[in-house]
């Protein structure tokens, strides 16, 4: 991964703009590309501030008394006990609800991708799409299950 | 200041560390801040798996979100291989209930060693051909679609600045490619590390793509792989906000500057000083495994 960013220039684009099926097509695609992008961008930038916020308070928090083992510090399990935390101030529920956003980040994409293959008209990548989507609720789920 | 806020810092700073190494070696933070949890912070082995499956994510994603916006990643391998990818996830996240944590030190162990070879092997080489001509001797040779790849559309291209111009590809293999997805989902969700030599290993060895296709289109899929054991890693309660928030935090920051800052600075024998280190620490967790506390 280390380098690429260095040797990627914006402008080369324009450069495969032939080989392209259309000019339609090819803004669409591009337009994915850009959309799935910012989604990541914007998933990543979000729930590191979030997660930076609660672990600052809880070193505000937690500065006057000493919980003594990391382990041993209460956390919530559940989606219901992260937003419940929150709503108190919990320093380590506004951390677990940054994680959260964090791992909601790739679904997102991938719920996004759905709606950009549709527009595209790519009826196959769709359904392919919307399996992955699948499998990871159903991870959740499964999650919670076990 | 209590010694919880000091551990929290530890993690932090030993997490930053762990980012930047691993962006320098090509490896993610993932298969780096484990070891150093577990073996010099002494935090139990699922609590590292959690936190470094999350830091995962985030480094993918933020690497993944520039990969996608140069059209470097090929969204349609990419989605279709998630397919493998997460229902490996979710099988390495149960896996892992099962097996006893000295043989998850030993199987960690292993894929780091084996993690480690290719980045090792080249530095190795490149420090013994001094001169000209010893890097990118090899052309990389494109192939064309077979049949199946035909039908999913899976063929693309991607403009390489330094060879300066567009590169059209094809793509082979997908059964292989799909069954070794498989095996590396399976690795991201037991060991709680992105995978990325094995996706690359499909991508690039078995399915034909040319190199800097698959390392994008290998973070791409990294993210959502994770997310699958995440979710388990989570409503299991393995995943605890005070390790993982800062674990995070810090691999995240990591790899910004290792991959801005350090990449210019640090010349092949640092890396390689890295690289022995690293294979020094799987020894240490393969020992570790065997009940050898050092």
């Amino acid at each position: 991964m280390k380098g690429i960013r260095n040797m990627t220039t914006p402008e080369p684009i324009a450069g495969d703009l032939p080989n392209m099926p259309t000019t339609e097509d090819a803004a669409k695609a591009r337009s994915t590309e850009r959309l799935i992008s910012t989604v990541l961008r914007g998933g990543v930038l979000l729930s590191g501030g979030v997660t930076l916020v609660g672990v600052m308070l809880f070193f505000i928090q937690q500065g006057s008394q000493d919980l003594g083992d990391v382990t041993k510090v209460p956390y919530p399990h559940t989606l219901g006990e992260v937003f419940a935390g929150v709503g108190h101030g919990s320093a380590s529920a506004v951390i677990m609800l940054g994680l959260l956003l964090l791992i909601a980040t790739p679904v997102t994409r991938i719920a996004v991708s759905i709606l950009a293959f549709a527009n595209e008209r790519d009826w196959r990548y769709v359904a392919i799409t919307a399996v992955v989507l699948v499998i990871l609720l159903v991870s959740f789920l499964l999650g919670k299950a076990g | 200041m209590s010694s919880l806020l000091g551990l929290t810092l530890f993690i932090f700073v030993a997490s930053v560390v762990a980012g930047g190494v691993g962006s320098l070696l090509g490896l993610g933070g993932g298969v780096i801040v484990v070891p150093i949890l577990t073996l010099v912070l002494h935090l139990p082995i699922q609590y590292a798996i959690g936190a470094s499956i999350i830091s995962v994510i985030a480094t993918s994603s933020g690497a993944a979100a520039t990969y996608v916006r140069d059209r470097l990643t090929n969204l349609r391998v990419g989605m279709f291989l998630e397919i493998a990818t997460t229902l490996g996830a979710i099988t390495g996240a149960y896996i892992a209930t099962v097996v006893f944590g000295n043989v998850l030190y030993i199987i960690f162990a292993l894929v780091l060693l084996y993690s480690l070879y290719p980045t090792a092997s080249r530095l190795i080489r490149d420090r013994m051909a001094v001169g000209a001509g010893a890097r990118d001797r090899h052309a990389e040779v494109v192939v064309a679609s077979d049949g199946l790849a035909t039908a999913l559309n899976l063929g693309s291209e991607f403009y390489d600045p330094a060879a300066r111009r567009t590169v059209r590809y094809g793509v082979r293999q997908v059964p292989l490619g799909f069954a070794i997805m498989y095996g590396a989902g399976i690795a991201s969700g037991l060991l709680g590390i992105g995978g990325g030599v094995f996706k690359v290993l499909a991508l690039d060895s078995a399915m034909g793509m040319p190199i800097k296709a698959s390392s994008a289109t290998s973070n791409f899929m990294i993210g959502a792989t994770a997310a699958a054991s995440a979710g388990i890693y989570f409503l299991r309660g393995d995943i605890n906000p005070v390790i993982a928030g800062p674990v995070a935090l810090g691999v995240l920051a990591g790899s910004v500057i290792g991959t801005r800052l350090l990449a210019r600075l640090a010349g092949g024998t640092v890396r390689l000083v890295f690289a022995v280190v690293l294979t020094l620490l799987s020894l240490q967790m393969i020992l570790r495994g065997f009940g050898v506390r050092l």
